[in-house]
Parts: structure tokens; C-alpha cells; sequence
């Protein structure tokens, strides 16, 4: 239970890829199955939250249908399609306030930190913190660092950070605590409301590297 | 047009009844505090209940009505005035093009609701119009702001409140808790320092946390995996601390919760200033769902 009109739904107690698209499958079919019931859902790592209408239907008897469905069903991959989103990254120490500690602390090159960061197809874990703040994973080893002591009041929209395992887009200026490791001219900010929807839990990511002369021509600050 | 922000107040935001569907995308419930209030503005307007509100935290606040219309003022008591005039809350008022309203010290509660027959027209975003200032989703009111009602010149019955409904804002509260998320989790010791005080609201809450002050819960666990967290829900911070999740909290979390807030209590909550107090009892589901449903079926919220 998570409140009086909402359960919530544990798959497991380990992160993995695995268990996620396991989530987001069965967060796709409950939404459809169920639609005139449910309010909202929010998948995450290893958990789904559904709220529902209690006008409609009481707890026990949500409770029995969820139940039902999922186990009616199991996974079935390309049932669902997730997409594939690529988003440019200037990285650079122009725009990456925390790149050069970065690569200090991990004794890389810039253009082997860019190999490692690009070359990974990162999925969607959850979403989360603001709109449309989308916790990618997984990072590789060789580029991990913990989140900085004290975070940041102001970072610009648009930076790319890592913190641990994972990394991020910020969509809009935010306060937090990632490493800032460059940034995508991409517009992601609610300013454009289409941007609310762009990610789902399940989908994956692609960084593509750009260098400054295409950073600012697709619009990118510096 | 409708009014004309002569003064802004501390806090004062347009609210609706919240923000459903985009939760997964990250975007929060918004929406009004004082559920109660709010209905019943709507209502005695007979207005639809989803219908834009103006919320006012404190007071401080004056508009000047540039039309005739209809209004009804719910919630905290903030000293409201019509041209220096004293008003009732809680029934249908007719007001004049001209007539100045104003809001200026919190005398009982501290949230009140200024409903207008037809409802505030402001845009709406993802389906409502509920400003959320944490995600930069509209303003707070500012001043020479107008505000847009639709023009509605139909008939309005002159309804108030029965006095039976009319809420009693006491400053010490009991919260009816419903046994959530990691509730088991928690062990007997534990359960009975969070049950066996009164708590302080602290200054530091606001439309996404109530925060609280007492004697700290000892051994909570560092971190645990985000997770979606609900309306109400209350996280016990790593210094032993509650605070309960409200309207603008975001959509998932990584701290232990020990139970949901029942949200006819979180309502009472919205007018509690800091240093008020709250303790917790337990609620069943069944209790929690048939008072909720009832309330939703006589405010005709679906």
C-alpha cells in the first residue's frame, strides 16, 4: 500500500537493466489493461506506484485486478517499443564545470572520458527529481564519481552530469550535486511542453559528441 | 476581466485541483493545500470542482474588482475586507466593479480561497492550471496582474456553508495514519517514538514538505532505493526526522516512509502554521477509502 488510493509494486530489491525492462513492460500494460481505473504511475528502479480512482474501484478489488494481469502476462521484449534517444554533448571544459577534476581523478584524456561516455547505449532507469529528469544508466567504471560534497545552487539547463552509475541531462537551471561534464544544445526544458514526454522509463539514450563549432550553430551557450 | 492585483501578498498562487497524468514523466500533483476549503468555494458557486482558485498563504494580498460577479472566500480566517468592511467566509458574496477586497493578517488558519463564479481563466499547462513554482511551472501573483474570470452573468443562488461543515482549525492536530511502504519495517522501539509524541511543525515547510521537530527516531538506514512517493506519504529523514510529502513533493524518493497520511487530515494540515503541533494514529484502509469516497461523491469530484 502507499496511500488511499495508491499501491505500490516491488519486482525485485537489486538495480539492474533486467528488472527495469521487466517494469517498464508491465507499467505499459497495466496502463493499458486498466486505463479507467488508474490515476497515475511512476516506475522506478526496482518499484511501480499506480494511483487509482477509489470512486471506482476500492483497494482490494485494484489490488486483485493487478494482480491478475500480472500474472497473465510475462515479459514479451519487443511487445513494446521503447525508443532511442540521441542527444549531442559538447564536452568540454567550456561547459563542463567538473570535467577536469573528473578526468584528474580518473587519469584519463579528454577524448578517452568522450569514448567511454558516448560509446555507452544507456536505458532509462527512472525519472524523477524534476520533469522529464531522466536518471540514466549504466555508467562505466572507468568514469564513476560520487556526487560533489556541497551541490551547486545554479546549474545551467542543458549540462550533462554523472553521479556514480549514472548520469543525466538537467532539463531546466537547477540546483544539484552531479559532476558537470559538458552540455547538449538541445532544448529538453518544459519551455517547449512537448519535452514533458520525451523520455519513458525503458527507453534508451545515445550521447553523440559534437564539437564547439557545432555546439553553437545548434544553438548551444557557452 | 475580472480583477486587477493591487497588492501580491506573501504567497498567493492559482490553484485547481491538481495536475493527474504526467506523473511518470516526473511532473508533480500541484494543486491545492486545503482540499477542504477549496471544494467547498467551488461548491457554494456551484462551479465545476476542478475549477481555478486563487490561493492566499498569509495574506498581505488586495485586488480590485473591475467587474460585477460573484465570489465566495473559504478557508483561513486572514481578516477579509471589502472597502475596510469586515466579510463573511464561507457564503456566496456579490461584488460591485470598484470594490476593493483585501487580505491582511492571519488571525485563524493561514491558507484561505478566493473562488469566483466560473472559475480563474489562466492557461492551463498539462491539463490544469495549478501553479508550481519548485518546477517553474507558472508565477506567483504579481502586482498589476489581471485575472480573468469568464464573464457569467446567470443567476447564483446565495449559498453558505451549513455550520455543521464549518472546520474548527485547532492548532494541535492528531493525523490519521494509513500503514504504509516500509511501515513493517520499522522496528517496536522505533514505532513508538514516532506514535508516542507531539511533534512541532517546523518553519522550514511549504507547499512540498511539512517538515517536523521532536524527538528524533533512532537507526533509520542511510538511503534506500528511490521509489514513487504519494500524497501524504511521511519520510523519516536520516536524522530520525518526519516530513510529510504534500502536493508539490516530487514524484519519487529515497528515503524510508512509515505510512500515508490520511488527505482529509492533510487538508486540517494546510492551515497549521510552524509551531503548531501534530501527532499520528493509525487508520485502516477501509475507514480512509469510505470517508474519501463520500467526500469526492458530494463535491461530485470524479
Amino acid at each position: 500500500m502507499a496511500g488511499e488510493n495508491a499501491i505500490i509494486i516491488y519486482f525485485g530489491d537489486r538495480v539492474s537493466s533486467d528488472l527495469i525492462e521487466k517494469i517498464s513492460f508491465y507499467t505499459q500494460l497495466l496502463t493499458d489493461e486498466l486505463a479507467e481505473l488508474i490515476i497515475d504511475v511512476v516506475p522506478s528502479y526496482t518499484s511501480l506506484m499506480v494511483s487509482y480512482k477509489l470512486n471506482l474501484v476500492n483497494h482490494d478489488g485494484f489490488c486483485q485486478q493487478v494482480e491478475q494481469i500480472l500474472l497473465s502476462k510475462s515479459v514479451v521484449s519487443d511487445s513494446y517499443s521503447f525508443k532511442v534517444i540521441e542527444i549531442p554533448v559538447y564536452y568540454d571544459v567550456d561547459v563542463g564545470l567538473d570535467l577536469e577534476d573528473l578526468l584528474n581523478y580518473k587519469n584519463l584524456s579528454l577524448a578517452q572520458f568522450i569514448e567511454i561516455h558516448s560509446s555507452t547505449k544507456y536505458l532509462v532507469y527512472a525519472i524523477g527529481f524534476s520533469p522529464a529528469f531522466a536518471f540514466l544508466g549504466e555508467v562505466d567504471e572507468r568514469i564513476r564519481k560520487p556526487r560533489l560534497q556541497n551541490p551547486r545552487i545554479k546549474i545551467p539547463a542543458g549540462s550533462v552530469g554523472i553521479a556514480d552509475n549514472q548520469t543525466a541531462v538537467y532539463p531546466a537551471n537547477s540546483s544539484g550535486g552531479w559532476n558537470i561534464i559538458g552540455k547538449t544544445p538541445m532544448d529538453l526544458s518544459l519551455d517547449n511542453p512537448e519535452n514533458l514526454t520525451r523520455f519513458i522509463v525503458g527507453d534508451h539514450v545515445r550521447f553523440i559528441p559534437i564539437d564547439k563549432q557545432q555546439y553553437l550553430s545548434l544553438g548551444g551557450l557557452l | 476581466m475580472s480583477f486587477k492585483v493591487i497588492k501580491s501578498g506573501f504567497l498567493s498562487l492559482i490553484e485547481d485541483y491538481g495536475r493527474f497524468g504526467f506523473a511518470q514523466y516526473g511532473l508533480c500533483q500541484s494543486g491545492v493545500a486545503d482540499e477542504h476549503a477549496y471544494c467547498w468555494a467551488n461548491h457554494l458557486l456551484e462551479n465545476h470542482f476542478n475549477d481555478a482558485i486563487l490561493e492566499i498563504t498569509f495574506g498581505g494580498c488586495e485586488l480590485k474588482a473591475l467587474t460585477d460577479s460573484f465570489i465566495v472566500v473559504t478557508g483561513a480566517d486572514l481578516d477579509f475586507k471589502i472597502d475596510g468592511k469586515t466579510q463573511p467566509l464561507w457564503q456566496v458574496i456579490s461584488i460591485k466593479s470598484g470594490d476593493t477586497l483585501t487580505w491582511s493578517v492571519a488571525k485563524n488558519g493561514m491558507r484561505t480561497y478566493l473562488a469566483v463564479k466560473g472559475g480563474f481563466q489562466t492557461d492551463q499547462l498539462f491539463n490544469s492550471r495549478s501553479v508550481t513554482l519548485r518546477e517553474q511551472i507558472g508565477l506567483q501573483l504579481m502586482e498589476e496582474d489581471e485575472l480573468l474570470s469568464h464573464a457569467n452573468s446567470s443567476k447564483v443562488v446565495q449559498h453558505s456553508i451549513p455550520s455543521h461543515f464549518l472546520p474548527d482549525y485547532k492548532p494541535d492536530l492528531t493525523l490519521r495514519l494509513l500503514p504504509s511502504y516500509q511501515f513493517d519495517q520499522f522496528d517496536q522501539q522505533q514505532k513508538e517514538t514516532f506514535f508516542n509524541q507531539r511533534y512541532a511543525i517546523s518553519g522550514a515547510s511549504d507547499r512540498t514538505g511539512c517538515r517536523l521537530e521532536g524527538q528524533r527516531i533512532q537507526n533509520i538506514p542511510s538511503t534506500m532505493i528511490s521509489e514513487g512517493i504519494s500524497y501524504g506519504s511521511v519520510e523519516i529523514t536520516t536524522q530520525g526526522l518526519p516530513i510529510i510529502l504534500l502536493k508539490d513533493r516530487p514524484t519519487i524518493g529515497g528515503y524510508p516512509k512509515i505510512g500515508t497520511v490520511f488527505s482529509l487530515d492533510l487538508a486540517k494540515l494546510a492551515q497549521n502554521q510552524s509551531g503548531s503541533t501534530v501527532s499520528f494514529e493509525l487508520i485502516d484502509i477501509e475507514t480512509a477509502q469510505k470517508e474519501r469516497r463520500d467526500f469526492n461523491t458530494f463535491f461530485a469530484i470524479n
